[in-house]
């Protein structure tokens, strides 16, 4: 439980001068639920962007599971279990719910060409496997009825669940969700939680997490980091976190203006 | 208008079908705008040629070679262009093709403007083996019939494999890439390699339209690859609808019996005036059935919406 399954050191982003993420460093535990919160353009979606490979680090290192990571292009990062949501949902519009679930999966036999032309049916038997997969993943989130639909017609808080469960489709590691929770209501949030949470539990793949909402990240998240203009200034647990003055300088005073 | 007639329309129109399915994966299914697609196509029936009249190969030799040839072309201008943003690879597709054909204007080993010929001889002996018997039983002697049949068997094997691709697991990681490349990234596709091939793939058929192209006119000179070759193409695609395959035999049918067929309008005009006509008439045709049917013949008019 206490190795780091992501570590971050000293990491930079300038844009034009702002710098979106000034010597960041945090770690995040294998198998643990951490929250990464902080007032809008504290630089968190731009640290999600500069781990999953989408924003290279003007300096500073990222380690995934021992492995230095920045830099890498984003479908190298994926493949090594880590995988991300993006605050503005990105679901394939035009295809159906059920072709965004069975997108997801690495390493697919009939991805490549040469796959397809062995023959053996190996692309045949992996989709039907990846099916009956991605209908009980559905099922958890609600969305079983709406597999057939374009992805495009699908309510916001629906798009948000669809792109955690085709996240969880491609059997990660490690998830990065940014703002899960918006648009989506409270009943199916809480579903999402309780999921993700069961996940933790069986498995132990470690989720990292931004959300605005302090009940969930004080109730949920064992483990908080809190970033204000680039750099972190709370590492955490929920309790220590809560009561930081700088916290509450910094994050739960903006809150209050 | 005699059978002949309607003949030498089906063969236009099947060489537009096979040049559009190519363009079909790339625009239709990958989101890629090439507009590259005539370079290739020259690319490939000049190799094709070249390897015939110049190195002395078999015709059923060179053509899988040139297919091959082409690919390797697609390749080669996709490392660079392919990580240009998709507008300014639209460009460098353009200037990729002039370069094509300036060079073949040019060039002596390409026979400049004089072109090449002789390289068909193994073709139209297998037409006129294969006319004679169609004679034989009472087919009449009608003297494209033989590369008619073989340009829409082609372009239906062409179809059949391109929809066999599509549906596969390969072909959805292609239409991801068309909804958004980003979303496709964070899930561990190499975006870059699915572009390259759907450019190769592209060309492959670009070549194999060259060479139809090339028969039906007996000789290769570089003005029959001009720029304009994909435009029209794009109105096939157009008019057929993006993101089906059927719609690409649909759309260019229709072209081209439009095209051809309005030349047989009686009105008190010059020919040269006629001419142009047929074109103001085309245009306006194209403009109304883009109003009236936005995807297209066989489109999906849901697809389109969900992706703006």
């Amino acid at each position: 439980m206490s190795e780091a399954i992501l570590a971050i050191e000293q990491l930079e982003k300038s844009y034009g001068g702002i710098r979106a993420v000034a010597g960041t460093s945090f770690t995040v535990k294998r198998g643990s639920l951490t929250a990464l919160i902080g007032p809008n353009g504290a630089g968190k979606t731009t640290l999600f962007d500069l781990v999953t490979g989408f924003v290279h680090p003007d300096r500073g290192a990222i380690h995934f599971e021992g492995r230095a990571i920045a830099g890498l292009p984003p479908h190298r990062i994926a493949r090594l279990g880590l995988v991300r949501t993006f605050q503005l949902t990105r679901v394939f519009a035009a295809m159906t719910v059920m072709e965004n679930m069975m997108l997801a999966p690495l390493g697919q036999p009939g991805e490549s060409l040469l796959g397809l032309i062995t023959p053996g049916g190996r692309s045949r038997r992996s989709e039907a496997a990846l099916g009956e997969r991605a209908m009980a993943l559905l099922g958890h989130f609600n969305l079983q009825d709406k597999s057939a639909d374009y992805a495009g017609t699908l309510s916001g808080g629906q798009r948000k669940l669809l792109e955690l469960a085709r996240a969880l489709m491609a059997s990660p590691r490690m998830v990065l969700l940014d703002e899960p929770m918006a648009g989506v209501n409270r009943v199916l949030g809480k579903r999402l939680l309780d999921y993700v949470e069961e996940l933790r539990r069986t498995t132990d793949v470690t989720f990292l997490f931004v959300e605005h909402d302090m009940d969930v990240v004080m109730t949920r998240a064992d483990h908080v980091v809190v970033m204000a203009e680039g750099a972190v200034i709370a590492d955490g647990p929920p309790d220590a976190v809560r009561t930081d003055p700088r916290v509450i300088d910094a994050y739960l005073g903006e809150v209050a203006r | 208008m005699s059978v002949d007639f309607w003949l030498g329309v089906g063969v236009i129109a099947g060489i537009y079908g096979i040049f559009v399915l190519g363009l079909q994966i790339n625009v239709g299914f990958t989101g890629l705008l090439n507009l590259g697609q005539a370079g290739f196509m020259s690319i490939g029936a000049y190799a094709m040629g070249m390897l015939v009249t110049d190195a002395g190969w078999s015709l059923w030799w060179a053509m899988p070679v040139a297919i091959l040839v082409a690919v390797v072309a697609g390749i080669l201008v996709g490392l660079p262009s392919l990580r240009l943003r998709s507008d300014y690879f639209a460009i460098a597709t353009i200037a990729f093709a002039e370069i094509v054909r300036y060079t073949f204007q040019n060039a002596d080993f390409a026979g400049g403007n004089q072109g090449i010929i002789g390289f068909d001889q193994e073709w139209r002996d297998v037409s006129d083996w294969l006319l004679d018997r169609f004679t034989r039983i009472g087919l009449g002697d009608e003297t494209q019939l033989p590369l008619f049949l073989a340009i829409w068997i082609t372009f239906f094997l062409c179809l059949i494999g391109l929809r066999l691709l599509q549906r596969s697991p390969w072909g959805r990681v292609l239409r991801a890439i068309r909804e958004d490349e980003d979303a496709a990234s964070a899930l561990g596709k190499n975006v870059f390699a699915y572009k390259l091939q759907s450019l190769a793939i592209a060309a492959a058929l670009a070549a194999i339209a060259g060479f139809f192209l090339s028969f039906n006119v007996t000789y290769l000179y570089p003005s029959e690859f001009d720029p304009t070759f994909t435009f029209f193409g794009y109105a096939v695609l157009i008019l057929g609808g993006f993101a089906s395959y059927g719609g690409v035999a649909l759309g260019a049918v229709l072209l081209w019996s439009l095209m051809e067929g309005l030349r047989f309008l009686h009105l008190p005009l010059s020919t040269g005036q006629i001419g142009s006509l047929r074109f103001v008439l085309i245009g306006l045709i194209l403009i109304l059935a883009s109003m009236l049917r936005p995807q297209g013949l066989l489109g999906r008019k849901a697809e389109m919406q969900l992706r703006q």
